[in-house]
């Protein structure tokens, strides 16, 4: 049996084309199985896992949850609004308090790039990044490659945009590395602020027009404005965000070609995307969903052999 | 007390045995004795394979912790720390808690180095708690024994004060330290602005933020010294811990101008790059932060032809609370007065006649300090070292109280054997 070469998913960055395409294939098996009658299989049974997640989520930690109780795992959720130092404890020290109690893997969420990195030098279970800060969210680049492959097949020379706030995306980031990996071709396009200045050095393209993106792509994978991350002024106001970045189903319809449009939620609806391009037939926004959680059980299981 | 140094190679161009290979006598605090041959009984005897000496070796950033976090360093394991590295004589930053911008601040290191091995120099805050606003009493700190003004971590953001600090200081020939930084351009960065902080998610400290201060106050220099027709001896402007290629021909250009400047680099600014960042290791967490190798070529370039004149440790210990966490919750900073040595000595690329003089005698000119040379009847201020000897640093090696250093397991070239200086031996 094919296994992965590492034994963490801290980030896309790390993973051989073997370990994405592996990853793919074994979540190929777990969508025909969640859409059995009988979701569940015993796969991880016996197996306590942590969702510890020191940012807010709501799909994400759900999309986990999912995934890890339709593999028969043991389930204990930790969620801390803001970060566990400000209340004395050190982020190590509240993960050794979990461990301390019998778990065996710990699935992440942290503000901040590189807290998953840091703690898989520290401790000895397997650790699953659910998004370290600007950094990397791998399972989300995962699940999109994956549902971009459902649409599209082989991703070799595709041509995929990702739209908006760039340089605040940890989706952004494992999109593009996950991407490369399968072969297709990437733009990123928004208002220069927000895209990151060094980027092209790894042959993505740089677009500041929606217009002209949209005509160039087969895939449209739009991003939320994160408001919440941006500590300084990166652009005037939210209307003229919307006004010049932001994507409405008449933009779409007026394309002389199928497009698929993604986001990887929550949207701002009538910010990056108006409601009507989002809920058009363009769209596999809610496809995304649900293969997020085949993905993250492919994850789960493939690392859970790792030992 | 009596020291005798056996087969010592004299480096120190102002003496008349510069290069020379001697035994040197010290008796009560001073050269007794330099001859080819001597024999005598002695309280200390050092011997040993290639020891070359010099005039004590003087550590221009140096910040001391103590007071406020003594927990990090005390002026005790301070000491104890400089003279491990080779250095006689450390500038303390005045980022202290209270910060030093009173003369009982320096009353307080003066006092405490009185009887230490190591001389305790302070610099002492520009601006008052070093917040860029209110002056402190400069003129006053300057009598009471201010070796350097500084706002120290914190670079003198606002133009006005810059200036207005350089005509302030110009009757005493006083000596002002700035670290160039335009801070609105490096908030909430963590590591140098490239692809490789784009890779690893992290906001950037850009080279442009450094460059824009050092352009900034190159241009206020060169104003305020406008009417003035004789040329300084002494640098009035100096940029600490400078980091980029940009940096180093604009202070090059200005010093070809004649412009009184002087600049310094950290060691350890030598040893790494931003790729080295990959594994998220806050002992690499640095301000300035690691750059690319065009930037530490630059940086040997300047060491070599003259334009960066001393090369400090920049020593910054931080205790594991500030260091074991999440790289962008940790503090910046890391210990070097142990290493500073070892570690420009093996990426420097100069010679260690050079080397010496960016460690000793340069410093001691920017400092205004009473010119000193190796010669019989001098005092006895003196630092040993084996140049060539290729070590292992361990923890082992570390006297301070903070172990937060990127170079334990580093094999490094070059190694202090003692240091001589008020009647002590260490």
């Amino acid at each position: 049996m094919q296994s992965l070469s590492t034994k963490h998913l801290l980030g896309i960055k790390d993973l051989t084309t073997n370990d994405i395409q592996l990853i793919l294939e074994t979540a190929r098996e777990f969508k025909e199985v969640i859409n059995r009658p009988i979701k569940k299989v015993p796969s991880l049974r016996d197996v306590t896992i942590a969702n510890v997640f020191f940012e807010n989520s709501t799909r994400t930690r759900l999309s986990f949850e999912l995934a890890e109780k339709r593999l028969s795992a043991d389930v204990v959720n930790f969620s801390a609004s803001g970060s566990s130092v400000k209340k004395g404890e050190t982020l190590l020290d509240t993960v050794n308090n979990i461990l301390a109690m019998k778990v065996d893997m710990i699935v992440m969420r942290h503000a901040s790039p590189g807290a998953p990195h840091y703690l898989s030098r520290k401790i000895k279970a397997n650790i699953v990044n659910a998004g370290d800060g600007t950094h990397e969210h791998p399972t989300q680049a995962l699940l999109d490659s994956f549902s971009m492959q459902e649409k599209l097949g082989d991703l070799a020379g595709k041509k995929i945009a990702i739209i908006g706030d760039i340089l605040h995306s940890r989706v952004a980031l494992s999109n593009i590395f996950c991407l490369q990996k399968l072969g297709a071709e990437i733009t990123i396009c928004g208002p220069n602020t927000l895209l990151p200045k060094y980027i092209s050095e790894i042959g993505v393209k740089i677009s500041h027009s929606v217009k002209e993106t949209l005509q160039w792509c087969d895939v449209a994978n739009v991003l939320r404005i994160q408001l919440e991350r941006q500590q300084i002024k990166y652009f005037p106001s939210l209307r003229e965000y919307s006004l010049y970045f932001g994507i409405n189903k008449q933009m779409l319809d007026e394309l002389d070609k199928e497009i698929v449009l993604m986001h990887p939620g929550p949207i701002n609806r009538g910010v990056e995307l108006s409601s009507d391009a989002a809920d058009s037939h363009h769209s596999i926004i809610l496809d995304q969903v649900e293969n997020g959680v085949a993905v993250r059980m492919a994850v789960l299981y493939l690392l859970s052999q790792q030992g | 007390m009596k020291t005798l140094l056996k087969s010592v190679k004299i480096i120190d161009k102002k003496s008349d045995f510069n290069g020379q290979i001697k035994d040197m006598l010290i008796e009560e605090g001073k050269i007794s004795k330099i001859a080819d041959k001597i024999e005598e009984k002695v309280d200390k005897l050092i011997e040993g394979e290639n020891l070359h000496v010099s005039t004590g070796w003087i550590d221009m950033r140096v910040s001391p912790k103590d007071p406020g976090y003594e927990s990090k360093e005390d002026l005790i394991s301070l000491c104890k720390a400089a003279a491990a590295g080779g250095f006689t004589r450390i500038v303390t930053l005045p980022n202290t808690k209270p910060t030093v911008q009173t003369k009982e601040s320096i009353a307080y290191y003066k006092g405490f180095s009185k009887t230490q091995l190591v001389d305790i120099l302070p610099a002492v805050a520009v601006t008052k708690y070093c917040e860029g606003k209110d002056f402190t009493e400069m003129l006053d700190l300057h009598n009471a024994g201010a070796v350097a003004f500084t706002d120290g971590e914190h670079p003198l953001w606002n133009a006005d004060i810059l200036l207005k600090t350089l005509q302030y200081l110009y009757p005493i020939n006083g000596f002002l330290m700035n670290r160039p930084e335009e801070t609105t351009l490096t908030l909430f960065g963590q590591m140098h602005e490239g692809i490789e902080s784009t890779l690893l998610g992290m906001k950037g400290i850009p080279s442009t933020a450094e460059e824009i201060i050092v352009m900034r106050d190159l241009k206020l220099l060169e104003y305020a010294f406008s009417q003035v027709s004789e040329k300084r001896a002494h640098s009035a402007l100096h940029f600490s811990t400078i980091s980029t290629k940009r940096a180093v021909e604009l202070i090059r250009d200005a010093k070809a101008k004649g412009l009184p400047v002087s600049c310094d680099i950290a060691a350890h600014q030598l040893a790494f790059t931003d790729t080295d960042l990959k594994e998220f290791d806050t002992n690499l967490k640095v301000n300035p932060p690691f750059r690319s190798k065009a930037d530490i070529e630059a940086l040997q370039a300047g060491l070599a032809d003259g334009t960066i004149d001393v090369i400090v440790s920049d020593h910054n210990p931080q205790d594991e609370e500030s260091k074991n966490l999440e790289f962008d919750m940790a503090d910046f900073g890391i210990i070097g007065l142990e290493t500073a040595f070892a570690v420009a000595n093996t990426h420097s690329n100069i010679p260690i006649e050079t080397l010496v003089e960016k460690l000793t005698t340069n410093a001691s000119h920017l400092l205004r300090l009473p010119e000193e040379k190796i010669q019989e009847g001098g005092v006895a201020n003196l630092t040993i070292f084996n140049p060539d000897l290729k070590w292992t640093f361990t923890e082992k090696d570390i006297r301070s109280k903070s172990k937060n250093t990127p170079f334990v397991g580093h094999v490094l070239k070059g190694k202090v054997v003692g240091v001589i200086n008020k009647n002590q031996v260490a």
